[in-house]
């Protein structure tokens, strides 16, 4: 627009790095338009994202439903109350409370051996690893819907292939359709199947930060692969240890979806992320009563939180000790 | 020969101790490398079962008819049979979902992604009051409760439940992504903006224009990341949307097998109709899905 003032400006030293930005809207940027443009997206956040997370905490305290016009009242501690203390409902709250952590435990210490275990194999310089990866990757992409059916089906009570494959040791059973805990485990082996190749491939990209030097420095003092992998490794891949551990804590704490598509709300499996959305959108095959209690699940689901808080403010303060212990 | 042999065949072994390396016989550290590598094999192999094992069931049966099916689940298909896919394709409406799926994923994913942009570059630069308190704003929105309940309480009160609308509107922000896109904008050197404001460029078309081709790997990483969370949402459309017309794919999926239930050949063919284009995609686009969807998870 106007005619460049770069030329003959002296103002401006040459190497200068620093731009003020009030230089930037002098030169013709109306300071108003980055606040304009930015205010859709920002506006839409808060709406959208955390005005009703911060809402939820409000929504325990009352005794909202999911229908439209229906006044909402403040109930005060009523729900947690009911969520946690009275009668037969509570019990199996806190029994979906325990299988929660159950559910954690299992699947961050299994995912993060077996993602472990697929890096180590394909770090190194092998045939096909390629393919493995991709193998090992695709299941993450599928989604949920997917991921279920395809095991729905994998695990059919009636000669599928896994109740071949177990029929061979003599053992029959009824997989997904059989006792809770057995369904429960179930839930589980998919959950890993869908998620290891998230653990594997920040394992990968760990152990690709790692410089060659350090092994080789290693190889020349004796050390065996056991010994790499101990002292070189495992140290250096501290960062991407952590970073799976709190993933899978946090992700599994919140995991729930496999159980809807896989066995459904049947009791004895469900864990805390379920019964929040049963109780709030009516989905309790059965009992009509508890169908729609907004406020009620919105106390659940602030217990989930809680629950993956204190998981992972447990997890990061152990690993940052940890961490303070190898770098010395 | 011989003379030329012995002189040889002390020098090979002394390297390798005691171990015996014969004529013939590969040298020890060889032996325990194939060893190795034989047991890396055998172990991905028992591995890749696993997971080709359940996609292999999904083939065959999407080939049975029902007969063939109950009679022998596990076998291989007699022939080649694409009725399943027709019938599926048919019975079922995927046409529709699949419509469904595409409009909300790239409406809601174009939305989110420019208003992303819009946010993080001047974030990123500095160009905003307090800019740093709003990326603070969206780092702890990671450790927010779930915002289900209430989300839903204001889809119903704008009277947006059962709507494209208020589906769309559900996936339109993405903290993750802002972040993601602020840490690659910060790398681009400030001076493009100097100059850029000194030629008269425009603020919105200097965005435009010039940062997001710079940008261009971390708005494919976001895109990726957004779309195909979007694409594979399930719950979500399980609670906001009740008319058959409105289901994306997954939802659709989930009411098939509720109509369907143990006739699964046309199940299975269903499923691998929807499987199959997502895993084109991911075979061709695999180092941005992967580099998305790890970045997703690593940030959050």
């Amino acid at each position: 627009m106007r005619e460049s003032p770069t030329g003959g400006n002296p103002g401006i030293p040459h190497t200068t790095t620093v731009i003020h930005r009030s230089y930037l809207f002098a030169r013709g940027w109306r300071s108003a338009t980055p606040v304009l443009l930015l205010l859709p997206g920002f506006l839409l956040y808060l709406v959208m994202a955390v005005g009703p997370s911060l809402a939820t905490a409000v929504y325990s305290f009352t005794d909202a439903t999911g229908i439209r016009g229906i006044a909402i009242n403040w109930i005060g501690f009523e729900n947690y109350d009911e969520f946690l203390l009275r009668g037969a409902a509570s019990r199996d709250n806190i029994a979906a409370l325990r299988r929660t952590v159950y559910f954690c435990l299992f699947v961050t210490v299994i995912q993060f051996g077996i993602g472990l275990l697929f890096a180590v194999l394909l770090n190194q310089k092998i045939r096909g690893k390629k393919f493995f990866r991709t193998l090992f990757f695709m299941p993450v992409i599928l989604g949920v819907a997917i991921q279920g059916l395809i095991w729905k089906l994998f695990l059919l009570p009636r000669g599928g292939p896994a109740a071949e494959f177990f029929q061979l040791f003599g053992w029959t059973s009824e997989l997904l359709g059989g006792q809770p805990r057995q369904a429960f485990a179930w839930v589980i082996v998919v959950q890993i199947w869908a998620n290891a190749g998230i653990t594997m491939v920040i394992f990968l990209a760990g152990m690709q930060t790692i410089p060659n030097e350090l092994y080789e420095a290693a190889r020349i003092d004796g050390a065996g692969k056991w010994q790499l992998f101990r002292n070189v490794t495992w140290p250096l891949l501290t960062p991407a240890v952590n970073t799976n551990l709190l993933l899978n804590i946090i992700g599994s704490l919140q995991a729930w979806q496999l159980f809807l598509v896989l066995i459904g709300y049947r009791p004895g499996t469900q864990v805390l992320g379920y019964l929040v959305f049963a109780e709030g959108f009516g989905q309790t095959s059965g009992s009509v009563s508890s169908a729609f209690r907004q406020g009620y699940a919105a106390a659940a689901s602030i217990a989930l939180f809680i629950l993956v808080l204190v998981f992972a403010l447990v997890t990061h303060a152990w690993l940052s000790r940890r961490e303070k212990r190898y770098i010395g | 020969m011989t003379a030329v042999e012995t002189p040889q065949a002390p020098r090979k072994t002394t390297p390798h101790g005691p171990e015996r390396a014969g004529r013939g016989e590969p040298p020890g550290w060889l032996v325990r490398l194939k060893r190795q590598k034989l047991a890396s094999y055998v172990i991905l192999l028992v591995f890749a079962v696993l997971y080709i094992g359940p996609l292999l069931m999904l083939v065959t049966t999407a080939f049975k008819t029902l007969p063939e099916f109950f009679q022998n689940p596990t076998g291989m298909p007699e022939s080649l049979r694409f009725e399943n896919f027709t019938e599926a394709w048919n019975e079922a409406q995927f046409a529709r979902y699949l419509v469904n799926s595409v409009v909300y994923t790239t409406v809601a994913t174009a939305v989110c992604v420019v208003t992303s942009v819009l946010v993080a570059f001047p974030i990123a630069r500095g160009y905003l009051k307090g800019g740093r308190y709003i990326l603070l704003l969206y780092v702890i929105a990671l450790f927010l409760p779930p915002a289900l309940i209430p989300q839903f309480q204001l889809i119903l009160n704008l009277g947006l439940f059962n709507t494209r609308a208020g589906y769309i509107l559900l996936f339109l922000v993405n903290p993750i992504g802002i972040i993601i896109l602020v840490n690659y904008i910060k790398a681009i050197p400030r001076e493009l903006d100097e100059s850029a404001a000194i030629d008269g460029c425009g603020y919105y078309r200097f965005v435009f224009k010039i940062i997001v081709p710079l940008i261009r790997p971390a708005i494919a990483t976001v895109t990726v990341l957004h779309a195909i969370g979007l694409w594979n949402e399930l719950v979500l459309a399980i609670i906001y949307l009740t008319n058959d017309d409105l289901y994306p794919v997954t939802r659709g999926l989930i009411a098939f097998e509720g109509l369907y239930g143990a006739n699964w050949p046309p199940m299975a063919a269903a499923v691998l109709i929807l499987m199959t284009p997502m895993v084109v995609l991911f075979l061709f686009l695999q180092r941005y899905i992967v580099s998305g969807l790890t970045a997703g998870a690593v940030k959050g």
